[in-house]
């Protein structure tokens, strides 16, 4: 085996690991797969691969045969010095006839009795990665051809390495982008939402970014955001970015209060954290929203009637820019009917044209759709070209009228109630109905539903509906369950039933043999 | 997470006074009685429950507050309302005859003074 030559049967072998690697073999699998083919084609005792890490001033030992305590103890030798480290700072092979006589960092080598050395460097576009060296336990005089023959496999290594590494890193990336989107949007009686999002053409990875979720009160949080730059770094960002607008909120603070932590946060991130944010509150029951915006495209909204203009521009900078960046938040009406819609450059922006004439095609497209998901699906459709410069998220928002019959059907959780409350206070006020009527039945309403949450138990008790119809100015409400009605039990309990009587005019109440079903019924002094 | 309704805690002399700002329903009944139970003393001698920012309360809070006067009645304490006039928690209370178990004010200072707090 000495002075081997490469020929074609070898640089098979060592072709064949490299490609096997990039099919499948995690990073640790292929190094080792590879150094067990080095010391088998050239003969040696012994074979590692250091590489370079993230600074570029140290060498780590992370696979090695017949010196595994190389790794095991986690080996680190400085760029420059010792045997491995000169290799690297001389970006050339270096052989060690007898190491007794050489200048040796690592103790390993000595221990195990290596008598004879020789190392490449493992290069990438000039780069280098790391070194890969091997080892004789009996004096041998490594030649150029044996070099050779290394440095043809440190090559592939590294290039499988670069390849493995930069995989890892689109993987990763795009893992944590496909988390930081909401699987599936919330789901919220009286209200329609739709989203998509749209990769770069030959791109997976963008900075676009959108949330929804609920708050406290009833109202819904929409928040569509496009951080600076692509990749796994603008993913992390996103990460901490999402984390904190939803920390933020939950915690009850204003609009601009939640926007103005995000920045501080951002700031502190350091300077490539940086993310453009419309930050939306949507309130069905005062039906307004609410809006800060950060340096972001503004959101659409269309009125009732088919009318759709943009909010104001609020002329704030983007998170992440400034300390001392104040940020306002304007209400505007939002009344049922209405749709809002938010988006990110990406698609109101094109080559050769004008944002202002993006803009005004995406006006004209959202006037003329009705329900949210076709909205979200014609605007894609219209407005997206085959091919994409840059990614895209859109998300909409609709507060659709409710009909004199609603029919809404909820988990048997009590944590649902006051979503049931909601949706009531907003159906019974467009009826007509006074504050007080509105308060007194939805009561009436909750003791049904609290029932029913109670008294799911079994098989078909985990669900329950609540159905309102206004005809002539009466209100008849219907809660059914599919568990059974127990007695009240305990002092303080069984207030329920008579505060359904006292507050309705009728209050019917059948136990079947499939569940419970609450009728109540009463007329609106003010309906005409 | 989604708080229906706010705690505000304040004490006057030795009275503990506690403010539910926001929803009370089956959902967080549980825990305001909790934190309602832990202001109480040995030696406090009477809690005063302020529901003039409450802006919604059935039988489930109604339920609760029936309990906690029982409670603190056994106890030789008491348990004082304040109740805004006309609102819709004064209906809710008169309904269920909760009126009638416990002291009811329209004012906290009318609440503390029932309840023998010296002057704020």
């Amino acid at each position: 085996m000495l002075g081997a030559v490469p020929d074609s049967r070898v640089l098979d072998s060592l072709q064949r690991v490299t490609d096997a690697a990039l099919a499948h073999l995690s990073q640790e699998d292929l190094l080792a797969e590879l150094l067990r083919r080095i010391t088998e084609i050239l003969g040696t005792d012994t074979a590692a691969i250091l590489l370079l890490e993230p600074g570029g001033t140290i060498l780590r030992a992370r696979a090695a045969m017949g010196i595994e305590e190389e790794v095991r103890r986690g080996v680190r030798i400085p760029v420059g010095r010792g045997f491995a480290g000169r290799i690297a700072a001389e970006r050339r092979a270096i052989t060690i006839d007898d190491v007794d006589h050489a200048d040796i960092l690592n103790p390993i080598l000595r221990e195990k009795g290596i008598r004879s050395l020789l190392g490449v460097p493992m290069m990438v576009e000039g780069r280098v990665l790391g070194v890969l060296h091997v080892g004789s336990l009996t004096r041998r005089i490594f030649t150029p051809d044996d070099g050779d023959l290394l440095q043809l496999a440190a090559d592939r290594a590294a290039l499988a390495i670069e390849r493995a590494h930069l995989d890892d890193q689109r993987r990763l990336a795009e893992a944590l982008q496909r988390r930081l989107l909401p699987e599936d949007l919330p789901v919220i009686a009286g209200l329609e939402l739709a989203s998509a999002y749209l990769p770069a053409s030959g791109e997976s990875l963008g900075g676009d970014w959108y949330d929804a979720f609920e708050l406290g009160g009833g109202r819904i949080v929409l928040a569509v955001g496009d951080v600076v730059g692509h990749g796994p770094a603008a993913a992390a960002v996103m990460a901490q970015l999402r984390a904190a607008l939803r920390a933020y909120a939950v915690e009850d603070h204003p609009p601009a209060g939640v926007v103005e932590r995000v920045n501080t946060l951002m700031w502190q991130l350091g300077p490539t954290a940086m993310t453009t944010l419309a930050y939306l509150v949507l309130d069905p029951t005062q039906e307004t929203l609410e809006l800060v915006n950060a340096g972001h495209p503004p959101p659409l909204v269309v009125s009732p009637a088919g009318v759709a203009d943009y909010l104001p521009l609020q002329g704030t900078m983007a998170l992440g820019a400034s300390t001392v960046a104040r940020y306002h938040s304007e209400t505007y009406p939002f009344v049922t009917g209405s749709t809002v819609v938010l988006y990110t450059d990406g698609l109101v922006e094109r080559r050769g044209a004008s944002i202002d004439d993006g803009l005004e095609r995406l006006r004209v497209i959202v006037e003329a759709t009705a329900d949210v998901d076709s909205l979200v699906s014609t605007i894609i459709s219209r407005m997206v070209p085959e091919k994409t410069a840059d990614d895209i998220a859109v998300i909409a928002a609709r507060l659709p009228p409710l009909p004199d019959e609603l029919v809404s059907q909820w988990p048997a959780d009590r944590d649902v109630l006051a979503s049931v409350r909601r949706l009531l206070r907003r159906w019974l006020r467009t009826r007509g109905a006074s504050e007080e009527e509105t308060y007194d039945i939805t009561v009436a309403c909750q003791e049904a539903c609290a029932n029913a949450v109670e008294h799911a138990y079994g098989p078909g008790g985990r669900s329950f509906d609540v159905e309102a119809v206004h005809r002539e100015g009466r209100i008849r409400l219907t809660v059914r369950d599919g568990g059974h009605w127990r007695a009240p039990r305990g002092t303080n309990r069984g207030r329920g039933l008579p505060l359904m009587r006292a507050l309705m005019e009728t209050v019917d109440v059948q136990h079947g043999e499939h569940g419970t079903v609450v009728v109540l019924e009463r007329t609106l002094a003010r309906a005409s | 997470m989604r708080a229906l309704a706010k705690l505000v805690e304040d004490t006057e002399g030795d009275v503990p006074v506690a403010a539910i700002e926001g929803e009370i329903d089956a959902s967080n009944v549980a825990d305001l009685g909790q934190r309602l139970r832990a202001l109480l003393t040995n030696r406090s001698e009477s809690l005063v429950v302020d529901l003039v920012t409450t802006t919604y309360i059935d039988s489930a809070g109604i339920n609760l507050l029936f309990e906690l006067a029982a409670e603190l009645h056994q106890r030789q304490q008491r348990l004082y309302l304040v109740v805004a006039v006309r609102s819709p928690i004064e209906r809710m209370i008169g309904i269920t005859g909760l009126v009638n178990a416990v002291p009811v004010h329209p004012t906290r200072d009318a609440a503390l003074r029932d309840a023998g707090a010296p002057a704020p």
